[in-house]
């Protein structure tokens, strides 16, 4: 057991490093489609909404199954961790695009109006009227998603990316001991979840000091 | 490109691992409301045991990955003298791991029942777990009925999971095909296209089942 420790920090490693690209990933699909969706073109909100529809009822793990088996399929060949990528950006930027239009949506349009009137610019009224307010508003539902997302690279061990389950699998299969090495992997990724949730909650805390001054 | 004849081949197969997907959605999501509603009554019981025995089940459920549950499960039933159980594995694993979910929502739910009601049902004398059964749950399923039936719809969505120990339900299934024909294209949407229609079902169900309970209870 003791021996195997050194795989299972790698492996922890690529946990992180994944779920890191991860969110960047899914968080710049969903400025995309978060800008589609608010569109004044029926032809580019209606893909965005399609897409949004059919994402929500699909599982992951199938939709891994699709990028890692089907796309080669199409002539597109990719290795397990840029499919894995692939996967989590396409699964979580939905998600992550409703949680940022609603906090979009949230910021009162009398004040737009108000700072549309005093002569702002429109960057100007992003920047400091709705942004400050609305990053506030969608932390702590995006906090949830960067969990789920970072849970989820689990399932990427499927297809043999080498983060922490994977690297279980391969301490399992010296040790044979599952039991035991899945329950320390487990608090691998409660640790790291907790230390994920406490950071994203002092950004909370720091982005939404405005509304106790 | 798309090959019809391909689905129509696996079809039988395909139908019964959805069969078994139907059947372990409904199970777990037994489990989940049973083990939640526990788990948030010990919550909000004043017991402080209860209190925190239900804190750090949600806390290392929502924490760890489903995945890792379900191999902690499946490899903790032998030990208890449990073998080739996995779907049971699963059924255990992804319904304590929605459990905890519905734990938090029913929490919210029942801390917004009305002060005065529960005083109300104490001054009739009403005891503890009639207070329960007959004033604070009732309302709180309703309320919470929409996020309830979210919570079961990612729930359905996480049984693929319980593939990885070799429960044949839809996912696996058509892994089987795949490995047979080595066509991956057509089963794979075939399957996704499956999921839709069960999600698609689920929130047409639950939206019934809410302007119902509306009418019935008059609640908005």
């Amino acid at each position: 057991m003791l021996r195997s420790l050194p795989l299972l920090a790698a492996g922890l490693r690529w946990t992180v490093v994944v779920a890191i690209l991860g969110m960047a990933l899914a968080l710049a699909l969903s400025v995309v489609l978060v800008a589609m969706r608010r569109s004044a073109h029926r032809f580019v909100r209606a893909p965005a909404r399609i897409y949004t529809e059919i994402i929500l009822g699909v599982p992951i793990l199938v939709l891994l199954f699709i990028v890692f088996f089907v796309l080669p399929e199409a002539g597109i060949v990719i290795d397990p961790l840029p499919a894995g990528l692939i996967t989590l950006m396409l699964y979580y930027s939905p998600y992550l695009a409703e949680v940022i239009r609603g906090a979009l949506n949230a910021v009162p349009a009398g004040q737009i109006e108000a700072a549309r009137t005093v002569g702002m610019s429109r960057f100007r009224i992003a920047q400091r009227i709705v942004a400050p307010q609305a990053v506030g508003l969608m932390l702590p539902p995006m906090t949830g998603l960067f969990i789920g997302l970072t849970k989820d690279t689990a399932i990427l061990s499927v297809i043999s990316v080498a983060e922490l389950t994977f690297q279980a699998k391969q301490v399992i299969s010296r040790t044979y001991a599952p039991f035991e090495v899945y329950v320390l992997v487990a608090a691998g990724y409660w640790v790291l979840t907790f230390v994920l949730e406490t950071a994203l909650r002092r950004a909370e805390t720091s982005v939404t000091r405005y509304r106790r001054a | 490109m798309f090959d019809v004849a391909r689905v129509v081949e696996a079809w039988p197969l395909l139908a019964k691992g959805a069969w078994v997907t139907a059947q372990l959605t409904v199970a777990a999501t037994a489990v989940s409301l049973i083990v939640g509603t526990l788990s948030a009554m010990l919550q909000l019981s004043g017991l402080r045991a209860g209190y925190w025995l239900s804190r750090v089940y949600v806390s290392a459920m929502r924490g760890t990955p489903l995945l890792v549950q379900l191999f902690v499960v499946f490899f903790g039933l032998p030990l208890l003298g449990i073998r080739g159980e996995a779907f049971l594995a699963a059924v255990i694993a992804i319904g304590l791991n929605s459990g905890a979910f519905v734990t938090e929502i029913l929490r919210a739910a029942v801390l917004n029942v009305p002060r005065g009601q529960i005083e109300a049902a104490e001054a009739v004398g009403m005891s503890r777990w009639q207070l329960w059964r007959r004033t604070i749950l009732p309302q709180a399923f309703v309320t919470s009925l929409p996020a309830l039936t979210n919570e079961f719809t990612i729930l359905l969505k996480a049984t693929p999971l319980a593939s990885v120990v070799a429960v044949t339900e839809l996912t696996y299934a058509g892994q089987l095909v795949i490995a047979r024909t080595f066509e991956p294209t057509e089963i794979l949407l075939t399957v996704a296209a499956v999921y839709v229609a069960f999600v698609l079902c689920l929130s047409q169900v639950s939206r019934r089942m809410e302007s119902r309970f509306a009418r019935r209870w008059s609640i908005q």
